[in-house]
């Protein structure tokens, strides 16, 4: 499929040469990965309000539990910023018949989880040790 | 849409895509994606709704907002790199997690323990 036609067969142009209207079916598919990384974003920050406001503190280390909930807060909030400017760029590619650009999200949450994890283990192991 | 043709000719989409045959499917899986975030909101809002109850509120009416955008008026707003709905969603996102953060740092302000 090299352009996208219109509902009525001929190439819809936007006010400002917004290229032509995709086929729907990737308009959708497109709006239910935004939908579903903002999804992800919610969950990361309600992790993050929990870990901050319902985990018991750590032993020893009363930052502990903020030094785990501010950055899946934080992270939640890029994520959400990040998936939009990717709907953005996928839509505007399906107008144009360019090839979608590849998404930095999947990168970006691996990493912050990551190190997210090490962070926490390490505390737990810290408070279970018994800091000085 | 076209109507929907048999089998796909070769180098084209798949056959047995079922959204192939029926694109009408596709935006009903859409709404349904819409709905589960809006339950995301709604969840978040419940969550917080034991210990900070205007915040709460404030959340859900938010998720009641988030159902009613998966409901386009029409088909004329979907597929323009203009529609104003995933923006909302994201600046929605950023304030309540702006909002958690507060929080996270204030402590609860009611204890749902006595």
């Amino acid at each position: 499929m090299t352009d996208h036609p219109g509902r009525d067969g001929s190439p819809v142009t936007g006010e400002s040469g917004d290229g032509a209207e995709p086929d729907a079916r990737y308009t959708f598919a497109n709006e239910r990965t935004f939908l579903a990384w903002s999804r992800t974003s919610l969950a990361l920050v309600v992790g993050g309000l929990a870990i901050a406001q319902l985990l018991p503190p750590f032993p020893g280390i009363p930052w502990g539990r903020h030094i785990i909930g501010t950055p899946l807060i934080l992270l939640g909030c890029a994520v959400s910023v990040t998936s939009y400017l990717e709907w953005k760029a996928s839509q505007r590619a399906l107008r144009h018949g360019r090839p979608l650009p590849r998404s930095r999200l999947p990168q970006i949450l691996a990493i912050a989880i990551t190190v997210i994890g090490l962070i926490a283990a390490a505390l737990a192991l810290l408070s279970a040790v018994g800091v000085p | 849409m076209n109507q929907p043709p048999g089998p796909a000719p070769a180098g084209e989409e798949p056959g047995d895509d079922i959204e192939y045959a029926d694109p009408g499917l596709a935006r009903e899986r859409t709404e349904l994606a819409w709905t589960r975030t809006a339950i995301a909101f709604a969840a978040l809002g419940a969550a917080i709704l034991r210990y900070r109850p205007v915040v709460g509120l404030v959340i859900l009416a938010l998720s009641a907002v988030v159902w009613r955008l998966g409901r386009p008026p029409g088909p004329a707003r979907a597929g323009h790199a203009r529609d104003r709905r995933p923006l909302l969603i994201t600046v929605t996102t950023v304030a309540v997690s702006l909002a958690a953060l507060a929080l996270s740092f204030l402590g609860p302000g009611i204890s749902p323990l006595h």
